[in-house]
């Protein structure tokens, strides 16, 4: 699973990082806390390399990521490492231009060039595991911050990602949808899916995590 | 001495003699109008000497007449098509201008007794052959310049092509570069301008016997009688022949400027008679056809633009560092210059690079779409620096390249936020594609100028013209504003 090893990482001319190593267990879900300011969600961006480090190597099986690569080769590489890789955000990001299911859908048909029908069958499925079902023709303006999130996660999966990255996924929701998102990771969790998540919120990072890496 | 003595005598007597009305006589001035652009040997710039200000023989003319009816000509300059209208709004006096008396004209204006006579002149391309008059140019292109006696010479022989031009300098210049078969001209201009076309070659001899006269208002009978009588006092004292011999412009026809007969030709059809007659059915029709080659130039070009800006607008943003100078350099180009000035360049600036020649409609079409490009490039932009970042970054996790995430999730975006201010600038450029006429290009507004030339019905056609732009802008409007309103209940 995805490995950081002495990964250092420059910030407004101070050292975020220097030195951090971290495993991601492969089934296991870890959370990552620590108070603001701490670079937890850049830690986690750096999983898969939407922030890049300035030292170490990130490596996801055969995928290694040393600091300092060329600019193209560090594209090529971050790209196949995010195709190993799913990722919610805080906003949720939806696409607001497609409906829920071309949301779910764009990924797995642009990047793996699966066939429309196979792409929306296996959406709807994971609609259904996160319990929207029947969304599938809204748009993402017409959807509950809950909602959203779900179908975040869903987007997330449909490329079938060996690990999932959460970067504070329920902040910016009221508690009945915090419940309804907090509900789905942790089936996930007890799935054996691998999951790296960042909160703030040391009683929820509990209840999730398996692991808890303190910055 | 004695022979100076009595010109001045005669002078004198002229002065005396001739009764300029009274309002000239306090003002001191006479303004008279016309068109210095391309406008040898008549009135123009001296390209070696362009500080001496505007020569040419009706300014020698003007200056002579101004001296017999003892006030100041003052040039007033103005577009050759719209001379009679810069008169009657006022802004001129007379037009002196190589102004033939044709009858749409003298409908609508006062002529003077004629002042030269004038002949007509073909000219060929160096590579036309076989053509001995204007019977052998059926099918073919001719160019002139609009509203002219060569143009009414031409419309009388039916099957011709004719092009019209804003000067006879391009008319010539059409024909040297291949675009046209022949031009015909009054024979002053071209021998006028000869030395700047040696590769044209003139066929038959000039023909016919036409008339220049200065116009003035209708209402302005006096000022006509005034024109009339200094005319005459400078034909007797012999600086007539004078002035043309200058120029080379004396031909033996001039002689019959003295006839009683060619003094008068136009002093008896001066009644009353306002507008020409007009054809109502074929005006429509030609509205229409100019207003389907509007619609025709818009869509096609503003297809194009959008496009064009497009591309420029993602370089700009997402290119290699080299190419993101290229497309600021380009927008600032094409926003930074007039358009006038592209489409007189690319149309007959690239004309004359062998090659790389178009037709007037590709040329056209063209011009509007780099033009507009510009603009559109920065609409979009905006509207792709707009989308949120979270967007970008929500299809890089995904695993989508630049180019894939740009295709499916930015550019899609920032379209729909592009639509109300690029809809704006489709109807702009719909009214603005009338610029094609300088190139010749028969459009909606070319077609009502020369309609209402033609007829002198600037009102009534000017305003069957505007509505048709209305009726065509309107619905695309309301397409654009329905388009975004089901945009916002999908999204909002």
């Amino acid at each position: 699973m995805i490995e950081l090893r002495g990964i250092g990482k420059q910030f407004g001319g101070r050292a975020l990082f220097a030195g951090l190593d971290l495993d991601l267990l492969p089934g296991k879900t870890t959370v990552i806390m620590g108070r603001s300011g701490s670079g937890k969600s850049t830690l986690l961006r750096m999983l898969n390399q939407l922030e890049r480090h300035d030292a170490g190597t990130v490596r996801l099986g055969e995928i290694e990521i040393p600091a300092g690569l060329p600019h193209g080769e560090w594209v090529k590489r971050a790209t196949a490492l995010r195709r190993r890789t799913g990722m919610v955000f805080q906003g949720y990001h939806l696409f607001p231009h497609l409906c829920v299911l071309d949301n779910v859908t764009l990924a797995p048909r642009i990047v793996q060039g699966r066939e429309r029908e196979a792409a929306e069958a296996r959406a709807m499925e994971l609609l259904k595991l996160v319990g929207m079902q029947d969304a599938a023709d809204r748009f993402p303006a017409r959807l509950s911050g809950g909602e959203s999130q779900r179908i975040a996660i869903a987007r997330a999966l449909a490329t079938e990602p060996e690990v999932l990255l959460l970067d504070e996924p329920t902040s910016a929701l009221d508690p009945g949808s915090t419940a309804e998102v907090v509900k789905v990771i942790g089936d996930l969790r007890d799935r054996g899916f691998t999951q790296a998540m960042v909160t703030h919120d040391p009683e929820l990072g509990r209840r999730l995590a398996d692991r808890v890496f303190e910055l | 001495m004695l022979r100076f003595l009595a010109c001045l005598l005669l002078a004198a007597a002229a002065i005396a003699q001739i009764p300029l009305p009274q309002r000239y006589r306090d003002a001191g001035v006479v303004r008279w109008g016309s068109d210095a652009e391309g406008g040898a040997p008549f009135v123009y710039l001296d390209g070696q000497h362009p500080e001496r200000g505007e020569i040419g023989f009706e300014v020698d003319l003007a200056r002579e007449l101004g001296t017999v009816l003892g006030v100041e000509f003052r040039r007033v300059q103005a577009p050759y098509e719209h001379l009679v209208q810069v008169l009657e709004r006022g802004d001129c006096d007379l037009v002196l201008n190589g102004f033939e008396p044709t009858p749409v004209r003298r409908a609508l204006v006062r002529f003077s007794r004629p002042y030269y006579i004038f002949q007509q002149q073909l000219s060929v391309g160096p590579a036309v052959e076989g053509v001995r008059g204007l019977q052998d140019l059926v099918g073919k292109r001719v160019g002139v310049l609009g509203q002219s006696q060569s143009h009414q010479v031409l419309l009388e022989h039916p099957g011709i092509e004719v092009v019209l031009y804003e000067s006879n300098v391009t008319a010539y210049e059409e024909v040297v570069n291949g675009r046209n078969a022949a031009s015909l001209a009054d024979l002053p201009i071209a021998r006028a301008l000869r030395p700047l076309f040696p590769k044209l070659r003139d066929v038959g001899e000039p023909f016919g016997a036409f008339y220049y006269a200065m116009a003035v208002r209708r209402g302005e009978p006096e000022l006509q009688s005034a024109l009339d009588a200094a005319v005459g006092v400078l034909f007797a004292n012999g600086t007539l022949e004078r002035i043309y011999r200058r120029w080379d412009l004396w031909v033996p026809e001039e002689a019959k400027l003295g006839d009683a007969a060619v003094a008068e030709t136009f002093a008896r059809d001066i009644e009353e008679r306002g507008p020409a007659p007009i054809d109502w059915g074929s005006a429509m029709q030609l509205l229409g056809l100019g207003a389907l080659r509007t619609v025709g130039i818009s869509v096609i070009a503003f297809a194009l633009a959008v496009l064009l800006g497009l591309a420029v607008a993602l370089l700009r943003l997402h290119g290699p560092r080299p190419l993101q100078w290229v497309a600021l350099g380009y927008v600032e180009l094409f926003r930074g210059t007039p358009i006038l000035v592209q489409m007189l360049l690319l149309y007959y600036g690239l004309g004359q690079v062998p090659g790389l020649s178009m037709s007037a409609e590709v040329a056209g079409i063209l011009g509007l779409a780099l033009n507009y490009a510009a603009y559109e490039a920065e609409i979009y932009r905006g509207a792709l620096s707009a989308i949120p970042r979270g967007q970008r970054e929500a299809s890089q996790a995904l695993g989508l390249s630049t180019a894939q995430s740009l295709r499916h999730v930015i550019v899609p975006q920032a379209l729909r936020l592009s639509l109300a201010p690029s809809t704006n600038d489709f109807i702009a450029l719909f009214k603005d594609s009338s610029i094609v006429m300088v190139i010749t290009v028969v459009e909606l507004t070319k077609q009502y100028q020369m309609l209402a030339n033609a007829s002198g019905r600037f009102i009534l056609l000017g305003l069957v013209t505007s509505g048709l732009y209305l009726l065509m802008s309107l619905p695309l409007a309301y397409l654009a504003r329905r388009f975004e309103r089901s945009l916002d209940r999908d999204h909002a």
